[in-house]
């Protein structure tokens, strides 16, 4: 059948933009110009009076006709800070971030309720601006929210093994801090959705970029006040999520508006309002040291990060959340004794945060891995010598971490050997050398990473919510539903690898289908598609294979020994006379004779429906507590040349080596290693959005938030290795995440390592062309 | 007010009755449900929007509809023949050029005329990236997309139609 590539292909996707219906209307968001001001009038009357004009939304309708945006992420703890706001879809007296909607026009078509948009009027009183998260923590700094005690959302304190051992052994302790810039994940696609309300029978159904279908009926369901079970939520062609379009927010806004107009309503947003009204990521600060003995053996860390969370998150909690992996993560894949990490997070007059691959798990890596070099470097020891010492071995898998992630397996020293053989690190350092001599700033780096994959924690959405469902049709086909959503991540090239494999069907008879809310799971986020989707997948496949095996049996007159699966064709043993297509074995299960001639076992046990639904959960999360259940390693290895002239990096070299366990598709993650090795390139060189003091945007589109084009985009090389993980079904390990943490760390390190004549440490991110010349100019151009 | 314009577009004639204001998008999009055409920027920057004019790429989103009156239009949909792919179709399913597939249709329209005019030789790839430079894709890291069009121009060599 039809593949999802052919129909992309041919021009012939369906997404959100795309979606049409009988008298449809179409909605647009009015934005607040101001980022902390009191609305002191909203008037409509003009933008009503607009021939085409439906209805205008305000904040007021919202406040009336729905409820609080509901609570996703809830925990709280002595001695931890943790609160969450009221906030509504849109407000009703006050805004707090520059952008933040404050009415939506409906109207017949699109351009009409863009011109009504601009004849909304609002009055405005401005108050003071909480421009950044050091701002924010002041003593007296205003309020975000009237019933905070103060601006910090959240605070948590972690001791991972023996943090005083550890400081108490060291024979140095070196101060270490680290910045990284405020950022989008920015699918090229932006959020949309067509709502409708059915009046009659009281059912509200959506279609659009639903990253997360089942969570976001029940957000959606619980702000508008209506029965989950009346809510249908279903995916569309998803044109890129990156965690982006996790969200149940101008959703509601629009789903009311089809409730209060009767009407198909449209929302599509243009990619000015993606940016302005995020979610957004990254802005950390870490302060911190390290305490390490002379040979390099790493100890311990005391460090804390703090989050410019912007307002509060429309996924209520969920940017909290986030703070949990970042203060977990530092640990890596080394042996440590100890470290105290302190986690905060700051309300600002900025978008809010929430999901963007890394989702946190990023930050500490990213952050230890630049650590580790800057230790080496003191410690005149290589990148590769310090790592070497400091990996957890192979043969001490599963391996508990003092962060209590148990850790699945791996080859860390493999994996980084592996990455030495394809980069000549010696050769280019010799180039380094006589380089340098003639002004040329090449520089090395080398990181390694693991990725925690496939997150389940308690108090909130993510708690390990999978559901799959695999069933052989009457005509033989093959279809699949699981809560893993398309979002250009290959799900369905690898669901078909899985259930073809081993089911013995033909690829193209599988049919992966669209995911709705109908299939309970908190869908593609944490790069858990290949863990626990795949999972719940494959176990699927496995319990109807033995169905299959079973009837076929029964039919050949066999034992299920006999039955060989391979290509369509169902055979039994040698008996070349004994063979079925799919579609003639599903028309003898379901009718010709169907059901009354399967073994009388069959039907007494109501095992007659070629149809298997299941769930699947981490076999090492319940007793280990671990949040994770993968973890993929990398290594990245980049040479850059940094002109000090112009401030611009090029990259020169570009070498990534990947163990995602058993590879389900190897052109799937290789494309995911490409595309996140290029986000992650991005926000090393820049990618950064940037707030003035009165909290106004500056850089609201394309042409001013660069990301990287084909021309900044390097040759990259992959390398596979292959270690089967033992708590996935397939063996596979989560890996989406893995590229844009390596390969943003790897070059900041290179770029560091660039400088390092100058004595600069590349201590903030984006290593933008602006920013590398204040660096070089900043050390006075002395060339120590 | 309302304009007559006249294109062919995938070889087709037709005649369309526009706004003054109408962008050629917003046209093709909504007028003539070529839905291929993707919307993202509307400002030029992204290229998800990118058609052929008379054989040229341009952002669809940056042209007024009435600009664009006796042009010859082409979008993805008239790469098609029938049920069947064009070779740089197949090039970018085959290599993998293609995730979220939303950057697709513009990258396909560079790249068709890139390879189009290239004679003899492998295209190299500082040209192919150059000149998709105005194309954004946020999935692939390009790197299968330059490889797609490369094979493009060599099936094409090799005398598979074009
Ligand atoms: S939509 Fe036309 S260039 Fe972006
Ligand atoms: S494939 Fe998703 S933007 Fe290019």
């Amino acid at each position: 059948m039809e593949s999802r590539e052919h129909r992309l292909i041919s021009g012939r996707g369906q997404y959100a933009d795309d979606l049409d219906f009988p008298g449809m209307a179409h909605l647009v968001f009015v934005g607040s110009p101001h980022a902390h001001a009191r609305i002191v009038r909203l008037d409509v009357a003009e933008a009503e009076a607009v021939p085409g004009v439906i209805r205008v939304i305000t904040g007021a309708d919202v406040v009336e006709h729905t409820h609080p945006l509901p609570v996703q992420a809830n925990f709280t703890s002595p001695g931890w800070t943790w609160r969450l706001a009221e906030v509504y879809a849109m407000p009703a007296d006050k805004v707090r971030w520059h952008g933040e909607p404050v009415a939506a026009v409906v109207a017949e078509d699109e351009r009409t309720a863009r011109i009504a948009a601009d004849k909304i009027q609002v009055e405005y009183d401005p108050l003071p601006v909480v421009a950044g998260a050091e701002d924010a923590l002041k003593p007296n700094a205003p309020k975000l929210y009237d019933d905070w005690p103060d601006n910090k959302q959240v605070h948590l304190k972690f001791d991972f093994g023996d943090p005083d051992a550890a400081f108490k052994e060291a024979d140095r302790v070196i101060t270490v801090s680290n910045r990284e810039g405020r950022v989008t994940g920015l699918p090229i696609e932006g959020r949309g959705c067509v709502g409708h309300y059915d009046r009659g029978k009281g059912t509200l159904t959506m279609w659009g970029a639903f990253q997360t279908p089942y969570l976001q009926r029940h957000n959606i369901a619980a702000a508008m006040g209506l029965p989950e079970a009346r809510v249908s939520i279903n995916a569309v062609d998803i044109g890129g999520a990156f965690g982006l379009k996790i969200h149940a927010w101008k959703e509601n806004v629009v789903a009311l508006a089809s409730k209060l107009t009767g009407r198909y309503v449209k929302w599509f947003e243009p990619q000015r309002d993606f940016i302005v009204t995020g979610p957004h990521q990254r802005d950390v600060s870490w302060q911190g040291e390290v305490a390490v003995k002379n040979d390099g053996t790493l100890l311990g860390l005391r460090a804390t990060v703090t989050h410019d969370l912007g307002v509060e998150s429309t996924q209520k909690g969920i940017a909290a959340l986030s703070i949990f992996p970042a203060c977990s993560s530092p640990c890596n894949m080394y042996r440590w004794k100890g470290m105290h990490i302190e986690g905060i997070g700051a309300v600002t007059n900025k978008s809010f945060y929430c999901a963007y691959r890394g989702y946190g798990k990023d930050k500490g890596i990213k952050f230890i891995e630049a650590v580790i070099n800057r230790v080496a470097r003191e410690l005149n020891m290589t990148p590769e010598a310090i790592r070497f010492k400091n990996f957890i071995q192979p043969d001490e898998f599963p391996f508990k971490a003092i962060n209590n992630y148990v850790l699945d397996n791996g080859d860390y020293p493999g994996t980084l050997n592996r990455a030495l053989e394809m980069v000549d690190v010696d050769k280019w350092r010799a180039e380094q050398e006589k380089g340098r001599a003639g002004g040329r700033h090449i520089g090395i780096g080398i990181v390694t990473s693991i990725e925690p994959a496939g997150v389940a924690v308690p108090n909130c959405q993510m708690g390990g919510l999978t559901q799959a469902r695999v069933a052989i049709c009457p005509d033989g086909t093959v279809e699949v539903d699981s809560d893993r959503t398309e979002i250009g991540q290959g799900s369905e090239i690898s669901h078909v690898n899985i259930v073809s494999g081993i089911l013995g069907c033909k690829k193209e008879d599988v049919y992966v289908r669209p995911v709705t809310s109908e299939t309970i799971g908190q869908g593609p986020l944490s790069s858990r598609g290949a863990v626990w989707p795949a999972s719940a997948v494959a176990k699927a496949a496995k319990q109807l294979r033995a169905k299959v095996d079973r009837f076929a049996a029964s039919m050949f007159d066999a034992t299920v020994d006999d039955i060989r699966i391979a290509d369509g064709v169902i055979g039994c043993g040698k008996d070349t006379e004994k063979q079925l297509t799919f579609a003639e074995f599903a028309n003898k299960a379901f009718f010709f004779p169907g059901p009354r001639r399967l073994p009388k076992e069959v039907l007494l046990e109501h095992e007659q429906l070629l149809s298997v639904t299941t769930t699947w959960y981490s076999p090492s999360t319940p007793e280990s507590g671990s949040s994770y259940t993968t973890f993929c390693t990398s290594a990245d290895i980049a040479v850059v040349e940094v002109d000090t002239e112009t401030g611009v990096t090029k990259i020169l070299k570009y070498a990534h080596v990947h163990d995602a366990g058993t590879v389900i598709s190897k052109k799937v993650i290789d494309g995911q290693i490409h595309g996140g090795i290029v986000q992650g390139i991005g926000e090393a060189l820049m990618e950064e959005l940037k707030y003035d003091r009165n909290g106004q945007l500056l850089n609201t589109s394309f042409a001013e938030y660069l990301i990287p084009t084909a021309v900044e985009a390097p040759v990259i090389e992959i390398a596979h290795l292959v270690t089967p993980s033992p708590f996935s079904e397939t063996g596979a390990k989560g890996m989406g995440e893995a590229p844009i943490i390596g390969s943003k760390a790897v070059i900041l390190t290179a770029v560091e390592d660039a400088l390092s004549p100058f004595g600069i440490l590349v201590e903030d991110s984006p290593a933008s062309p602006e920013r590398v010349r204040a660096w070089v100019n900043g050390s006075k151009g002395d060339e120590q | 007010m309302k304009i007559t314009v006249h294109y062919t577009i995938n070889s087709k004639a037709c005649d369309l009755e526009v706004d003054a204001g109408e962008t050629l998008l917003e046209a093709l999009r909504n007028r003539l449900k070529l839905t291929s055409v993707h919307r993202s920027c509307e400002e030029g920057e992204c290229g998800a929007c990118t058609v052929l004019l008379n054989g040229e790429p341009v952002n669809s989103c940056l042209m007024l509809a009435a600009a664009a009156d006796g042009a010859d239009i082409l979008t993805t949909e008239g790469l098609m023949r029938g049920d069947q792919r064009h070779p740089i179709m197949d090039a970018f399913v085959d290599l993998h050029g293609m995730q979220c597939g939303f950057c697709t249709p513009g990258l396909l329209m560079t790249g068709y005329s890139l390879v189009r005019k290239a004679n003899g030789g492998d295209l190299d790839e500082a040209t192919i990236r150059q000149s998709i430079e105005g194309n954004l894709c946020r999935c692939t890291g390009y790197m299968n997309i330059v490889k797609a069009i490369q094979e493009a121009k060599r099936r094409k060599d090799a005398g598979d139609w074009w």
